[in-house]
């Protein structure tokens, strides 16, 4: 593996072997962008990931729609050495936490653009973690470059191109099924994310790495495109690489979310699972 | 009890492999040993559970512990199944001892990068 951010895109040596074909066997569902809470969002997430690992439904990419501003804390981040509590909830910022790795996002509504694929564990068979990352990540890759944007997937998590980092994606392989969810900046509100993230030293000590991600390039500025276009054009451009039909949260999927923000993804017991 | 003092405050450690994710530890020492210790960070971790089983094997340490023992009892705690994507059983160590106020300077400390990592 890498150890550092490649300063120009890697060779097909990230790319795993018969991308294409994995991509093509399946039919997907696409399930288009509805505002919910913060804690909704990471609900679902887990209800369709539970409900492709039963079997219910197929392999499914929905678009995240954000409802509120928020922080959402990766599985094993503790709160206080990520947040501003008493900032956070000054600028009505919501805390909340998924269930895969990773780093916290600063989510503002409109200016995140944030995806699940929810996948069978036979999708990234035989391949490495940071295989199965390029792989979940290479329709983006491939639907940016179709907006203009040089982007790459950079090990470990990230989508990066040459205007600056892009997004970052995280994995949770759990319920039988594998959760891949990426957020990419659309737009950058520094102000408020510098003030409930607290970003330490040792966050940006390794500086060969640092140098090339800490420089950000959002879309609107790469793109010039309205949000609302760019999510549109990247689904067409999925729809080209995987045969897909739109797709729905069916009511009983829901329903067990609904359960599941009450249960599970509203409360302080998971929120501050590692205070 | 006896708190250690670091540049990050007492009983609290972080480290950032090269080119992978940051481990941080929080503990304190009590009679000698490590206690309430919290292992967090942006790493990856398969399964999610595993977190636990490092914490507790790190639970009642000596405070005067290697790097290296450290490291072989997060290693032996880590079922052959886990993985561990972005950091290592080093890498746990390395925050652990930061905490502890040893291995400060970047130089002392970095962990092989690819240690511990699936891929």
């Amino acid at each position: 593996m890498s150890t550092s951010t490649p300063e120009t895109p890697p060779t097909s040596a990230t790319y795993p072997a018969a991308a294409d074909e994995r991509w093509a066997a399946h039919t997907w569902q696409i399930i288009a962008e509805t505002p919910v809470a913060p804690a909704m969002n990471l609900a679902l997430d887990e209800v369709l990931t539970k409900a492709v690992g039963r079997g219910t439904r197929g392999p499914t990419l929905r678009v995240w729609g954000w409802a509120a501003p928020c922080v959402v804390l990766g599985r094993f981040q503790s709160v206080r050495n990520e947040v501003h509590e008493d900032k956070a909830e000054e600028l009505g910022v919501q805390l909340v936490r998924r269930i895969s790795g990773g780093g916290a996002m600063f989510i503002e509504p409109g200016l995140a653009i944030t995806w699940s694929l929810h996948v069978p564990p036979t999708f990234v068979e035989g391949l490495s973690f940071g295989e199965s990352y390029a792989l979940l990540d290479s329709w983006a890759v491939r639907g940016l470059r179709s907006l203009g944007v040089d982007a790459w997937y950079a090990p470990l998590n990230d989508i990066t191109s040459s205007g600056g980092k892009i997004g970052g994606a995280a994995q949770a392989r759990r319920f039988g099924a594998v959760l891949h969810h990426t957020t990419m900046a659309y737009d950058m509100s520094m102000q408020n994310m510098l003030q409930v993230l607290r970003i330490g030293q040792e966050k940006l000590s390794d500086k060969g790495v640092r140098s090339a991600d800490r420089r950000v390039g959002p879309l609107r500025q790469q793109t010039q495109m309205p949000r609302e276009e760019i999510i549109q054009h990247m689904l067409e451009q999925f729809s080209t690489l995987a045969p897909s039909v739109p797709g729905a949260v069916t009511a009983e999927e829901w329903a067990e979310a609904e359960t599941l923000v009450a249960e599970k993804f509203a409360t302080s017991a998971w929120t501050k699972l590692l205070p | 009890m006896a708190e250690p003092q670091t540049e990050l405050g007492p009983g609290h450690g972080e480290y950032k492999t090269p080119g992978g994710k940051m481990v941080v530890a929080d503990l304190t020492v009590e009679q000698g040993t490590l206690q309430q210790i919290v292992v967090s960070g942006d790493f990856f971790l398969y399964p999610e559970e595993t977190l636990t089983l490092i914490t507790n094997a790190l639970t009642g340490q000596p405070a005067d512990a290697s790097r290296e023992a450290l490291a072989a009892a997060v290693d032996a705690a880590v079922p052959p199944d886990a993985e561990l994507f972005g950091f290592s059983a080093e890498a746990v160590a390395i925050a652990v001892r930061r905490a502890l106020g040893h291995d400060l300077r970047t130089e002392d400390a970095a962990a092989d990068p690819n240690a511990g990592s699936a891929a």
